[in-house]
């Protein structure tokens, strides 16, 4: 070790036991002085001049051990202590100023900790797996002329034709898995929503149908019993094994070790659990949340069969499989793309029919280390809009503390002179006054912590919807604590520098000397003003962007959908294939929807195959009699099958001809009702009941219009009115699940057990899956702006509040300190009304700069927001003019009270008070 | 102060006390004292306080070791004594102060005009 090693683990030692040491040292300089003494009395001193010829000897001992005391530890450790005690006895001298600064602190950085939080799960986590920064996903880009027609799940249609997917087929994923020598062994997934029932209990569970080398390419390995092996999915219907997420085995096992060995039914088909997955394990597709069940592959005709052909293991039509692998060293990224492309063509020429023009997809490689991070990618930019804005809060919260800080600092002005004068350095004087700044910084930060906390699942909660039983848990860790520490050391020195750099340039004599009162002014009118209006600069914009987000939910919330939302239950039955073929479905459907309309308290009962404002659609061919030759795609229209009573249960009127009733049934004439919509996109000055049109695969059929209905939105509230179409379900081949739309006055918690009594009386293994009301349907369609509207009025509301504070603050200090001025103003005839107006007009002005440095940053800034608004453009002149207004009020209703003290100033007891 | 004293170089005290320790065996800081004033007779004076600090300073880069005794009046004090590092660190500094005393020397030797 060499010495200065040696010397600082001596130091570090010296941190403790300072007090033994410094008495010891006391100790030994007295005895030192004494032995002194006496030497000098034994030459023949004088008591006295003997002590004080000791003392001269040795020297100045406080500045001795002052030294001692130095270097016996760090120098900054040694007296940062005292920093923090005097600190400490600063902040508890004036608790309102600690009170509202900590408090101000606390929120803004618990909205940043809560919003960092959310982002860090949604935007920036990686799947739970070893090296997951290893994963590739395969993806591909292809143009309008894609020789792949058939997809199911994760694909993208770009405005211009472009097409984006992450799905290949099976046998596609077989050839490119053989041939593949650029990355590890290709792994593939499926994940889709099945009915379960797990001891004795249907549900709606998301099953992952898995390869059989996923869990060894991934690396993970269950917490409990196996996971999936290659053994497993060799054969196409073989390998009844399950691996159960964590959720699932604490949900419905109780984390019993039992659970090894017991059978769960999915869709209808027995499966034996083998294992149980590691905590956080969420497959490879997302990060956010864990499929239920992982099956293997081989199990897909089982259970998840799709229409025409059972098996999709020897399907090269449909592409519908997500294929991933891991990074082989060496080989570059653009290397592996480049083979995989290759092989991608290949297979796919090898497996599809290629017509001439037709042109292959494209293999991309991208990053697989948040699977598809769909999540990601949706609520990137409101996620990014909310950490601007929670940012613009916590700047707010400085600001005012800087400003709060500068007000006690020209009080403080005198202590520091003295400071200074009594030989404390500049150096000294500065980071006594930074310490506190993070002392108060500290106390606002475990505050915002706190909050951070308690808030860390309010904002999922507000983004998710309602009837989700697998909620998105925010878990705090150390990333969020050494965010929430980081933010509070940075705020900490943002506010503490400014106050800390006027102090340390104070002039000992000038300070000492003039009255307090003509050096604050002066210093403080500067920097105070500023920042009272760089307040209200930030309040302005994150004031104008409350609006924005208020009258674009309010817009969306006012719109007429076109039937009746209230008093309105949703929920979906959804029979499997296996055992509800084409047909037999219907008839389920009939049986149940009778069995509905027979309850007590039911007023109507909709059968639909898409649920309203729940952003699914389906559409259809739809070529009418009258235009012979539409083979192309213009020809498809959003349509929906329906019940009978579907347009008096959901209150749709009917403008034209009739609606659907008892006499439509599967033998009867096939009928159909169009929207107004449609009427006058596709039957222009023509009345289209009594015409007939064809649709879905069978072309033979021709359907007749009987009637025209009013528009309803579709999907989303966003979107316009579509044109639309109906046709009985009951005259349908085959439906498959259907949501339920049920008039009641009843809650659905009354009337939910009624409902399953009569879909377990059907079947046993049917779930009634995602019961909620149209209005809860609906707000989770504007769930995003909601959480907005929000979060975003909270964060205008706390700005106002923080500016308040700050012009108050600086208002009232003015007039405290220009008490003398306004005595002579007053005694020389100045009337109350016209001090009171210099006081505001004071204000007035400062708002005003504020003001308009801040509508300039929102008129530049609401741009990028524009896509997340609806129905008003970025500038809004009523919410601009409205926010200025409103500052304007709330910066005069601050000042008021300053304003009318100054008013209330006693001439000669002003005077008389210096 | 009379001009005819010196005052102490830096890091010379350490030197200093770390060949008294050497030569007396362990001593309180009152003992060391007493020592350098004998031997520099008077030549130099020394705020006898920055013995402290210079023991402080040993003693952190573990050159010299305390412990608490009696002293021969019976009184408890803190003796030094030299650690076998330190035996070492006098070694290379005696040679240090050598060499360099040396150089020294021989340039005040030098005589004026006997340009190089």
């Amino acid at each position: 070790m060499n010495s200065g090693a040696f010397r600082f683990v001596s130091r570090v030692r010296g941190l403790f036991g300072q007090k033994k040491a410094e008495s010891e040292f006391i100790g030994e300089m007295q005895m030192h002085l004494q032995l002194l003494t006496e030497k000098f009395i034994r030459q023949g001193m004088s008591r006295e001049d003997a002590d004080s010829a000791a003392r001269s000897q040795f020297g100045n001992t406080t500045l001795l051990r002052q030294r001692h005391r130095e270097s016996r530890t760090f120098l900054s450790f040694s007296t940062i202590f005292q920093d923090v005690r005097y600190g400490l006895r600063m902040l508890r001298k004036s608790p309102g100023f600690t009170a509202i600064a900590a408090t101000s602190l606390a929120l803004a950085i618990g909205a940043n900790t809560a919003i960092f939080s959310v982002a860090k799960i949604l935007l920036y986590e990686r799947l739970h797996v070893a090296h997951a920064d290893q994963l590739r996903m395969l993806r591909w880009t292809a143009d309008r002329h894609n020789a792949v027609h058939a997809m199911w799940g994760d694909f993208d249609t770009v405005p211009d034709g472009e097409m984006m997917g992450t799905i290949f087929s099976y046998p596609v994923y077989q050839q490119m898995r053989a041939h593949n020598q650029v990355l590890e062994d290709l792994f593939a997934y499926k994940e889709d929503s099945m009915n379960a029932t797990m001891r004795g209990k249907a549900q709606r569970v998301n099953v992952a149908m898995v390869s059989g080398n996923f869990y060894s390419a991934l690396g993970t390995r269950a917490q409990l019993g196996r996971g999936i092996q290659e053994t497993d999915d060799d054969v196409p219907g073989a390998g009844a094994v399950a691996v159960i997420s964590e959720g699932v085995w604490e949900r419905e096992f109780g984390r019993s070790q039992a659970v090894i060995g017991q059978t769960i039914d999915v869709n209808q088909s027995h499966f034996t659990i083998v294992g149980v997955n590691p905590r956080g394990f969420t497959g490879a597709k997302n990060v956010q949340q864990s499929p239920d069940i992982f099956v293997p592959l081989s199990m897909q005709p089982l259970v998840d069969p799709k229409d025409k052909k059972a098996s999709l293991l020897d399907d090269s039509e449909l592409w519908w499989l997500n294929v991933a692998g891991r990074s082989k060293p060496g080989v570059l990224d653009a290397q592996a793309q480049a083979a995989l492309n290759v092989e991608l063509a290949a297979a796919t020429r090898a497996t599809i029919p290629v017509k001439t023009g037709d042109t292959m997809p494209h293999l991309v490689l991208v990053d697989g280390s948040r699977g598809l991070n769909f999540v990601g990618r949706t609520f990137k930019k409101p996620v990014y809009v909310l950490i601007a804005l929670t940012g613009f809060v916590l700047l707010l919260a400085c600001a005012n503390i800087a400003n709060l800080q500068l007000a006690r600092g020209s009080q403080r002005q005198r202590e520091m002179s003295v400071r200074l004068a009594l030989g404390a350095g500049r150096g000294r004087v500065v980071r006594q006054l930074l310490t506190e700044s993070i002392l108060l910084a500290a106390l606002g930060g475990a505050g915002g912590l706190f909050l951070g906390y308690l808030g860390r699942n309010a904002i999922p909660k507000l983004m998710a919807n309602p009837w989700d039983l697998n909620q998105l848990n925010v878990s705090m860790d150390w990333g969020v604590f050494a965010f929430a520490s980081a933010i509070t050391l940075l705020t900490g020195l943002a506010f503490g520098i400014a106050p800390a750099w006027l102090a340390a340039r104070a002039e000992v004599s000038s300070s000492l000397k003039e009255t307090s009162q003509t050096t604050t002014r002066r210093r403080k009118g500067l920097g105070g003003k500023s920042i009272v209006t760089f307040q209200i600069a930030l309040s302005t914009l994150l004031v104008v962007g409350a609006g924005l987000f208020l009258r674009s939910l309010f817009a969306l919330d006012s719109i007429d959908v076109g039937f009746r939302t209230d008093h309105l239950i949703l929920f979906e039955v959804s029979p499997p294939v296996q055992r509800y073929g084409p047909g037999k479905d219907v008839q389920l459907h009939q049986r149940l929807e009778q069995g509905f309309a027979a309850l007590p308290g039911v007023e109507g009962v909709a059968p639909s195959w898409t649920a309203y404002i729940a952003d699914n659609i389906s559409n259809d061919d739809f070529i009418p009699e009258s235009e012979p030759d539409s083979n192309d795609h213009h020809g498809a229209e959003d349509v929906n099958a329906v019940g009978n009573s579907f347009f008096e249960t959901m209150g749709i009127p009917i403008i034209a001809g009739r609606g659907f009733g008892p006499q439509d049934t599967a033998s009867s004439q096939r009928v159909a009702i169009i929207n107004q919509a449609l009427a006058k996109k596709r039957f222009p000055n023509m009345d289209p009941v009594g015409r007939r049109f064809q649709t879905g695969d069978d072309k033979r059929v021709w359907v007749r219009i009987v009637g025209v209905c009013a528009d309803t939105h579709y999907a989303s509230l966003r979107l316009p009115a579509p044109p639309q179409f109906f046709m009985p379900y009951v005259q349908q081949p085959d439906v498959g699940g259907m949501t339920y739309a049920l008039r009641t006055q009843l809650d659905p918690s009354q009337i939910g057990p009624a409902l399953r009594h009569v879909v377990q009386q059907a079947d046993r293994d049917l779930p009634v899956i995602d019961m909620r009301t149209q209005r809860e349907q609906i707000d989770a369609n504007i769930q995003i702006e909601r959480t907005f509207a929000a979060l975003t009025g909270a964060f205008g509301v706390l700005a106002l509040a923080l500016a308040c504070v700050g012009i108050y603050g600086v208002m009232a200090y003015s007039v405290a300190n220009r008490r003398n001025e306004i005595g002579i103003r007053m005694a020389l005839g100045a009337q109350p009304g016209q001090v009171r107006g210099m006081i505001l007009r004071e204000s007035a002005w400062l708002a005003v700069a504020g003001i308009v440095v801040g509508v300039a940053a929102a008129l530049v800034l609401t741009r990028l927001i524009k896509s997340m608004l609806y129905g008003i453009e970025a500038y809004d002149p009523p919410t601009l003019a409205g926010g200025v207004l409103f500052l304007l009020a709330v910066v005069l209703a601050a000042s008021w009270i300053p304003a009318r003290r100054a008013a209330g100033v006693q001439p000669t007891e002003a005077l008389r008070h210096e | 102060m009379s001009t005819d004293k010196s005052e102490v170089l830096q890091g010379t005290l350490d030197l200093m006390i770390l060949k008294t320790l050497h030569a007396l065996g362990p001593l309180h800081g009152f003992g060391i004292a007493r020592r350098i004033e004998q031997v520099s007779e008077d030549v130099l004076t020394l705020n006898e306080g920055t013995v402290y600090t210079s023991l402080l300073r040993l003693q952190q880069q573990g050159w010299i070791d305390s412990e608490w005794g009696t002293s021969e009046n019976n009184r408890k004090a803190r003796f030094y004594a030299i650690t076998r590092r330190g035996l070492k660190q006098l070694a290379i500094e005696t040679e240090n102060w050598k060499r360099i005393s040396g150089v020294i020397g021989r340039v005040l030797r030098l005589e004026g005009g006997k340009q190089l």
